[in-house]
């Protein structure tokens, strides 16, 4: 089922083939390989990078505040485990969303390993994510008030 | 820190003579004031070459020891007042309290304690009490009671109170009261071998009380560990107690006598560890189980249930309940198993029996320590499994062995 | 300071119905900062839940406000036992964003630290585990053995728990004169103690019987529910880092990569034991093949700017796989960092492994994991 790949390129190549010019962006540096899609298709691509790409082993899962292009950048980063000769890859799978409301599809069908770190990113940066069983507060304390913490207008005290 | 000032020095000192005194006044005033004619006597018989122990021949009823005992936790002086107007001279009372009764007792298995932490230090690879005392910490274990007896007794608001206080004071009492079944030889005892003929059957009726005390305080502490190693403790005393009584079973079969005095007589020819070797080992791991000792320390699974039924209590009631009442029994069962099959105080000649019978209760309690460092804790499926199916299967068989030896007359 | 608004199913009564729930932590002699709730049935667990975030500092947050070289000491505070091998991968991702090559000394340099730091952590973790299933004996001696390896690494390093020793451009200090002998006087008597430490506890029937076919993590569950490291390799997949995708020198090194198909308690802590060995083996050959030369290209300057970029670099670490997210938006500040932990990862075989198990298996499955609470927090 899986095609062949010649390193991080045949990757990158074997999503842009599946999903076309719904994929926004494909970045590769040396075993490094950054996709970037569009929200509505990111259960797929994530199916399909499992599936036909064997990436099947969840690292984490992180979002980064840009509040100048008004985004919220979601990554998901997979590695491979049961191929050994892609081991040495980290795919990041990346979606833009909207800083006012981010709302994103949960991947734990695709991966389970991302519970935790969705409802991380979740108090952390304010995404829902919508499928996830059990969305609610994980390492911040219960009465925490604020904005999520890793928005960039959080500020430090006496920082 | 600055210099002592002489205020400092002063209660330095007036501490140091309070705690001598402490120690002094029971151990060695009060039997003077109490017994002070019969030590004369005794004395007198020692210079006539005499035992010191042959005293008073006279049946006493054990079950008034009971009595006596179980009182012991309001204080020994106050109950000897109220139960013997009397008495000015009184042997039973001597024995029952002090040797070999209970302050001997309680002295030694503080040692103990200091003995197993050192042993276990040893293992470890480490130090253990070095400093109180001066000789290698030996008087660590009077440093902890003292600390301990300075401790706010703390009572949960939950807890149900009478029943909580009862505990100790019940374990203390029924520890006590297994002490006194304990002989060290033919003429130190506090039950006499007149009235000792039923002495395992009371033991073990005594025993029976335990579990029934340990789920009384894990439930009046209404704490949730608490229960549950309440829970586990009984589980584990009720399994452990039918292949204990199997094995002694094999060895009343061989006397046909539930007297300990009888039983250590019917071995002078041959110990019953060899004929009895299953029953021996059976009665070591149950024992090992009865005393709560790793690896069956279930109840107090610290890691598991923070301390079992044990979590709610502290101060003087964690030294009761942790310090000393484990400690008595442990001396009560290593004495019980040097009885049943260690041959008791039988022994060569050169050393008197008291001796000998301290030596092989204190090579038992050794090896009942030791297996603390070697082992981890056992989980309460396989404990049970371990009592109900095969401990009691060798139990039978060895039942099976004694009634066979006893009919074909070998022993 | 938790509050009764959280939605977790906190017991208020004591029985709701054939249940029981009890709080494992955070003040109990068997959690660590850490808190799970298990609800009994009997003495099965019908249900675990974590509850982390009692030691959340926001280390990821703290970074943002401090130049790449001042979060060096920062962030290895999250996992003093494995100070070296959590900073690691930070430092591959900072060099990579600043395109510094750190000299051939210096790789092995970290390696060696972070090697020590890797034999400290099991060792910690060995003396918890065997106080967890109740043998005090466990607990005392790799406790012991481990000053053995402070000491090692208070010679690399300068200091015993908070070494700061790898640095981008490479190690803070060259190694001292006398290491090597020191190290071998070590590793030949550490040989000796792990043969014993098999006979007392690796080998004991009751150990045998408490970890056994406890805690089976399949090698499918495994790989879907993100579980790293040892626990990893204790279902059977012989996945390292170190292997997979070789950083510094570790493909000049030749060592094995312990695995064990099991997937119990017993197969986690089996691969930890020979991770022990292994990791002795890989320092002495490092010491060996350690080329003479500079042990750092240049003093990082506080100020030093990386450019517009991001990088993702792993290593393993003690507990697995440990991996950064740097993001740069060209200043002497990372725009963010992303700290995935390895006991964040594992953090999700807690409540599935718990499940269906008997309470007295909570501590030994908990601890097999090597769950390490102020790492998974942050």
């Amino acid at each position: 089922m899986s095609t062949s790949l010649t390193g991080e390129q045949g990757l990158a190549d074997a999503v842009k083939a599946a999903f076309g010019d719904k994929v926004v962006g494909i970045k590769s540096k040396s075993k490094r390989v950054k996709i970037t899609v569009d929200k509505d298709i990111l259960p797929d691509v994530a199916r399909f990078i499992r599936d036909n790409l064997d990436f099947d082993h969840l690292i984490s899962v992180d979002g980064t505040d840009y509040p100048k292009d008004n985004t919220i950048e979601l990554i998901y980063h997979i590695t491979s485990i049961e191929k050994e000769e892609q081991r040495k890859y980290i795919l990041s799978l990346a979606t833009k969303l909207p800083r006012d409301s981010p709302v994103s599809p949960s991947l734990i069908q695709v991966w389970p390993a991302a519970e935790y770190h969705e409802r991380e990113t979740f108090e952390m940066l304010g995404v829902t994510f919508t499928g996830h069983p059990k969305l609610e507060k994980l390492l911040l304390p219960d009465d925490w008030l604020d904005i999520p913490p890793l928005r960039k207008e959080f500020r430090l005290p006496g920082r | 820190m600055s210099e002592p000032t002489d205020f400092e020095e002063f209660l330095k000192r007036v501490v140091t003579i309070v705690f001598w005194i402490l120690l002094i006044v029971p151990i060695i005033v009060l039997p003077l004031l109490f017994f002070g004619s019969e030590i004369l006597q005794a004395l007198q018989l020692l210079v006539n070459a005499n035992s010191i122990f042959i005293l008073i021949n006279k049946a006493q009823n054990p079950f008034l020891a009971f009595e006596l005992m179980d009182s012991l936790g309001q204080g020994p002086c106050i109950a000897t007042a109220t139960y013997q107007p009397s008495a000015g001279c009184n042997p039973t009372f001597f024995r029952i309290v002090i040797f070999p009764g209970f302050t001997f007792v309680a002295l030694l298995t503080l040692w103990l304690g200091w003995f197993e932490r050192k042993l276990a230090a040893k293992v470890h690879m480490r130090y253990g009490p070095l400093y109180a005392g001066r000789i290698s910490g030996v008087l660590q274990p009077i440093a902890d009671i003292l600390k301990l007896l300075g401790k706010e007794l703390i009572i949960p608001a939950k807890a149900d109170k009478p029943f909580f206080i009862a505990v100790p004071l019940l374990t203390m009492g029924i520890s006590a009261a297994l002490l006194t079944l304990i002989p060290l030889s033919e003429r130190v005892y506090v039950v006499p071998p007149a009235s000792a003929s039923l002495g395992l059957l009371v033991l073990f009726a005594v025993l029976g009380f335990y579990p029934i005390i340990i789920l009384m305080g894990a439930w009046a502490s209404s704490n949730k560990f608490s229960f549950i190693g309440g829970l586990r403790a009984l589980h584990q005393l009720v399994s452990y107690e039918i292949p204990w009584f199997l094995a002694v079973l094999g060895v009343v079969v061989l006397t046909s006598s539930l007297d300990p005095f009888q039983i250590v007589r019917a071995q002078s020819k041959i110990w019953f560890i060899v004929p009895q070797f299953i029953a021996a080992f059976v009665f070591l791991t149950a024992t090992l189980a009865e005393l709560e000792r790793i690896p069956f320390d279930l109840p107090e699974a610290d890691t598991e249930i923070v301390f079992g039924w044990l979590t709610e209590y502290g101060g003087m009631f964690w030294g009761i309940l942790f310090g000393l009442s484990p400690f008595i029994k442990l001396y009560v069962f290593s004495g019980l198993f040097t009885i049943l099959f260690l041959g008791g105080w039988l022994g060569p000649a050169f050393l008197p029996p008291e001796i000998w019978f301290i030596l092989k209760t204190f090579v038992v309690i050794t090896v009942i320590m030791f297996s603390r460092v070697f082992n981890p804790r056992i989980r309460i499926d396989l404990l049970i499994r371990v009592g109900w199916v095969y401990l009691i299967l060798l139990a039978v068989i060895n039942l099976f062995i004694a009634v066979g030896l006893k009919a074909f007359g070998v022993l | 300071m938790t509050s009764v608004a959280r939605s977790l199913p906190f017991p208020t009564e004591v029985i709701v119905g054939d249940k029981l729930s009890i709080s494992i932590g955070p003040q109990h002699p068997g959690s660590g900062h850490f808190r799970i709730i298990v609800v009994l049935e009997g003495d099965i667990v019908s249900e675990a839940i974590p509850d982390p975030g009692y030691v959340h500092r926001g280390a990821e947050k703290m970074c943002e406000f401090r130049n790449f070289v001042q979060n060096v000491p920062m962030l290895e505070r999250t996992t003093l036992p494995d100070a070296n091998g959590i900073i690691f991968p930070y430092i591959l991702a900072v060099e990579e964003l600043m395109g510094i090559q750190a000299p051939p000394r210096a790789q092995y340099l970290r390696i060696i630290s972070a090697e020590l730091n890797r034999i400290v952590s099991h060792l910690y973790w060995l003396g918890i585990y065997g106080v967890f299933l109740g043998h005090s004996t466990m607990f005392l001696w790799p406790m012991g053995d481990r000053e053995l390896f402070m000491d090692l690494i208070q010679t690399v390093g300068g200091t015993r728990v908070t070494p700061s020793y790898i640095i981008p451009g490479g190690a803070r200090n060259d190694l001292p004169d006398n290491f090597k002998d020191k190290a071998l006087k070590a590793f030949g008597y550490f040989e000796r103690r792990l043969k014993e430490y098999d006979r007392i506890f690796f080998s004991n029937p009751l150990v045998l019987k408490r970890s056994q076919g406890v805690g089976v993590l399949k090698r499918s569950e495994a790989i879907a529910l993100g579980i790293t490291g040892p626990n990893l390799r204790g279902s059977g997949l012989k996945s390292d880092t170190r292997k997979d995708e070789p950083y510094s020198m570790y493909e000049t090194l030749d060592f094995d990569i312990p695995s064990y198909p099991d997937g119990d308690c017993w197969a986690r802590g089996m691969v930890r034991f020979h991770e022990l060995y292994w990791s002795m083996q890989i320092i002495k050959q490092a010491v060996e093949k350690m080329p003479s030369g500079p042990f750092r290209s240049r003093l990082p300057l506080l100020t030093a700017r990386a450019p517009a970029g991001e990088a993702v670099a792993r290593t393993e670490a003690a507990r697995g796989c440990m991996s950064y997210y740097v993001v740069s938006d060209g200043t002497s500040k990372p725009y963010r960092v992303r700290v995935s932990v390895p006991s964040f990862r594992n953090m999700i075989g807690i409540p599935y492994l718990l499940k269906g198990g008997h309470l007295a298996d909570v501590p030994a499955i908990y601890w097999s994991l090597d769950y390490w609470p102020v790492e998974a927090d942050k």
